[in-house]
């Protein structure tokens, strides 16, 4: 191979350069198979190490979950390394479907792994999923110390949600309030759905509070942030009773479609209010020029359930043009089908049918799910 | 002579420097490639080890999935298909099996086993589809939706699945795809994540031949004995690995497999659903996405999630596995001219400007430039312009190469999920990369240019996949 490659003042011949090249493949194979056969047969080792254990380790430690002094204290020091490990792992497993006394039993297991601790450390030194997995741990143990204890704020929207929910659920909040001011405190794009969950769950405690903050703060939100607050408002049904609705009535008037979809099932729970029976904002919400928002608004109406509310959901539909509305609209209909006179169903012609078919069918299958569970 | 001579070496010589200089830049791109996948790897894990401290199925915000299955002339499998698919674990979940026109007992089947009866009321929404004859319902099982419509291919069946579910999610499978049991889980996190802005995720496809399986699901992973299916887990792996992990991290993935990926059911109905006119409708689907959301002004992501799993029996003789990569190869090669304003558009971001332009170099024009080559390269020793000396080098530098990127994927494999536990399947693996650069990759590139002509001829054929069935354990109630 002759030739070269001139380099500034140098030139270097094409074999050297060859040979370089073929001493980092070399080198990058030889490496490369080590690592993976060296970790594999690791893995494989811990592996097998832990199957041959584990079924001891998990009968031991269900005999003395369900015993009336566990002395968790005695046992695990007694457990190899791996031992532990697969305890810990059996216990996440355990805590994940258990709640009772039985629960309390594994929590204090939990303890003598030495979680806490170990979730103390993790919070003030581990990446985002590390402290994650860290709080998930002091929510499943019921143990807020650890996070006392630490030097750490949450710095993203679900380590707050999961610092909402441990302190939520450890009753370490003054009032459920004081979590929703957590959790929405300086948000302002969207949550996942376990922050979303966790907003749930916390306003289920504190409708009015939540109802409150979201009417004060929500023109500072994200049209998603706005959206998410307002289906969390559409599943907590009739709790709040007192406060003024304007603001849910100004976001169905919205600019964007789907806040405005989700305002109408926040407003699902609110038909009692008599501003929301004006019949200029129920003609304008019908006649919405979005067919997912007057979809929204029929399920609303569908919701509302009285007759006066059927009726204009009724006539709404007579003159839909969209046909995906109208089948939200016609099974909306469908679950208050009692409350119509023989001429709705023709009317609405195939959407109806349809509907009403589909419902019947969904409950000759739940019937029979529920005869084969009872 | 002479003149015949140095022309000769001219252009060998220009031809030589293209290549050389085409491997370079190639090689390099999927070097980084790699190494990004590395490091979304590694996120990817630690997410996967956090468990969520609430109870998934006592929420009412996760998202409802349909699972759209199209089925033709499936009757040998079906039912176990469909019953295995029913048994997912996942809080809102919708089966829609689309009869697509079989000609065999797939529908009657159905009926018996799920006691199917018929809605008498017709759709009442156009459906971009052949015709339906019929919509059935269980009386069993409230999720199960059949749809019985004339012939029209894949992307026909689907789109008639997707236009009628009401679920804001669609998983598109195949009905001989396996599917974990928690897999849906699994590969809606970005979903649950960013509900607001995901758009579509992929899971990982993995080689089913020579698995065990029980009740629907893969309960024992085995490597195939036999070189072919072996040689394409190897393949698997490194597509998945190394190349979807490393797009994903410059949120760039422009491919979801068809097998199982998860869609917002309302932008795939806003752009049109899948198209009929295209045998690649996975890769279609995603470039169109990505291009409408860009021409929308849209904020989107398209994830690629490596921990949920489908499995899939990949052909066990070069015939078939000939006929699927033809299909493949033509079906990228419409779908890229089909999409060609995307190339170097800086309108579409890094997908257009880096993404696309390199996926079109080393996937479509890389096994034609290497088929070239081997037609080339006796040709350039014939006129003697080929240094012996050089050409072993370079080939063994190449392949030294190639099998280390293969070996990057096994690694990753090993390090994250090790789903082939013990160390002698991964030794087997390892082999396997070795191998698949004597015969099986100069093979592909013959495939590719078949493939190639294919498209200049129109053929728009699927061509019969045949299967020799999984490995099934018989479970024996007690």
């Amino acid at each position: 191979m002759q030739g070269a490659v001139a380099v500034g003042e140098y030139s270097v011949p094409i074999s050297v350069i060859l040979s370089v090249l073929g001493l980092l493949v070399g080198i990058g194979l030889v490496v490369s198979l080590a690592l993976t056969m060296g970790l594999s047969s690791y893995r494989y080792l811990k592996a097998t190490q832990r199957s041959q254990v584990r079924s001891d380790v998990q009968n031991e430690l269900l005999s003395r979950a369900f015993a009336p002094e566990p002395k968790w204290d005695e046992w695990v020091p007694t457990l190899s390394k791996t031992e532990q490990s697969v305890a810990t792992e059996l216990l996440a497993e355990y805590l994940r479907e258990l709640d009772g006394s039985e629960a309390d039993s594994l929590k204090q297991l939990g303890v003598a792994l030495g979680i806490p601790d170990e979730a103390r450390a993790d919070l003030e030194r581990g990446h985002t999923f590390v402290r994650l997995q860290a709080l998930t741990w002091l929510i499943r143990l019921d143990d807020p110390d650890p996070y006392y204890a630490a030097s750490y704020e949450p710095t993203t929207q679900a380590e707050r949600a999961a610092v909402a929910r441990l302190l939520f659920q450890t009753g370490q909040l003054d009032t459920p309030a004081a979590g929703v001011e957590l959790l929405l405190d300086g948000a302002t794009t969207e949550f996942s759905v376990f922050g979303q969950d966790t907003l749930y769950r916390l306003a289920r405690e504190a409708p009015d509070a939540m109802f409150a903050l979201a009417a004060n703060r929500y023109e500072a939100w994200s049209d998603a942030l706005l959206a998410q607050v307002l289906l969390v408002h559409g599943q907590l049904g009739t709790g709040i009773r007192t406060a003024d609705v304007s603001w849910l009535t100004s976001n169905l008037e919205g600019d964007d479609e789907g806040v405005r979809a989700a305002a109408a099932s926040a407003l699902g729970s609110f038909g009692w209010r008599p501003e929301l029976r004006d019949s200029r904002f129920l003609s304008r919400a019908t006649a919405d020029s979005s067919p997912r928002v007057r979809g929204a608004v029929y399920e609303m109406l569908g919701s509302w359930g009285d007759q006066e509310a059927v009726t204009i959901l009724l006539y709404a539909l007579v003159s839909e043009e969209d046909p995906r509305a109208l089948v939200r609209g016609t099974n909306a209909l469908v679950q208050r089908q009692d409350q119509i006179g023989r001429s709705g169903p023709a009317i609405l012609g195939a959407a109806w049918e349809w509907s009403s078919e589909h419902a019947s069918y969904d409950s000759v299958a739940r019937g029979h799910t529920g005869a084969t569970q009872g | 002579m002479h003149s015949t001579t140095h022309l000769a070496v001219t252009v060998f010589g220009a031809i030589g420097l293209f290549i050389l200089a085409y491997y370079l830049v190639v090689n390099s791109y999927y070097l980084c490639l790699h190494i990004l996948a590395l490091f979304e790897l590694r996120d990817d894990v630690r997410e996967a080890n956090w468990d969520e401290p609430f109870r998934r199925f006592a929420s009412p915000f996760y998202p409802g999935i349909a699972l759209v299955v199209p089925a033709y002339n499936e009757a040998a499998t079906i039912e176990e298909s469909v019953q295995s698919m029913l048994s997912l674990n996942y809080p809102e979940l919708e089966v829609v099996v689309v009869n697509d026109g079989s000609t065999d007992a797939t529908l009657k089947k159905l009926i018996e086993r799920f006691e199917l009866e018929e809605i008498e009321a017709e759709v009442p929404f156009e459906v971009p589809s052949e015709a339906i004859h019929g919509t059935y319902r269980s009386t069993r099982y409230e999720e199960l939706l059949v749809v019985d419509k004339v012939n029209g291919g894949k992307s026909d069946a689907l789109n008639a699945g997707i236009w009628l579910t009401e679920m804001s999610l669609f998983c598109a499978v195949d009905s001989d795809t396996l599917i974990d049991r928690d897999a849906l889980l699994q590969i809606v996190k970005p979903f649950l994540k960013r509900p607001g802005t995901t758009v579509a995720t992929g899971g990982v496809i993995r080689v089913a031949n020579e698995c065990s399986v029980r009740d629907g699901l893969v309960k024992d992973v085995n490597l195939p004995k036999t070189g072919l299916p072996g040689l394409q887990v190897m393949e698997y792996l490194r597509a998945f690995y190394s190349g979807r992990l490393g797009l994903n991290r410059l949120n760039g993935l422009i491919l979801i497999s068809g097998a199982f990926g998860l869609f917002r059911t309302d932008v795939v109905r806003e752009i049109g659903g899948y198209r009929h006119d295209t045998i690649t409708e996975d890769f279609d689907i995603i470039v169109r996405l990505h291009r409408y959301l860009t021409d929308e002004d849209r904020e989107y992501t398209v994830d690629f999630v490596p921990e949920p799993v489908a499995w899939t029996e990949v052909p066990s003789s070069r015939r078939v596995l000939g006929r699927q990569r033809r299909r493949w190869f033509r079906g990228m090669v419409e779908t890229v001219v089909t999409n060609r304003g995307m190339l170097f558009n800086p309108s579409y971001g890094r997908v257009g400007t880096v993404i696309f332009p390199f996926f079109v170099a080393a996937e479509m024009f890389g096994p034609l430039i290497e088929g070239l080559g081997y037609i080339i390269l006796p040709l350039a020793w014939y006129f003697g312009v080929l240094s012996i000396e050089f050409f072993i080098v370079f080939f063994l530098l190449t392949t030294g190469f190639g099998i280390f990127l293969s070996w990057f994927g096994v690694f990753s494999e090993v390090w994250s999920f090790n789903r082939y536990e013990d160390p002698r399947q991964i030794g087997r693996l390892l082999w396997y990369g070795v191998l698949e650069n004597f015969g099986y990759r100069q093979w592909k590139t013959i495939v590719a240019w078949q493939g190639l002509l294919e498209y200049f001829r129109g053929v728009d054929s699927w061509g019969v996949m045949e299967r020799g069935g999984f490995s099934v354990e018989n479970h024996e109630d007690n």
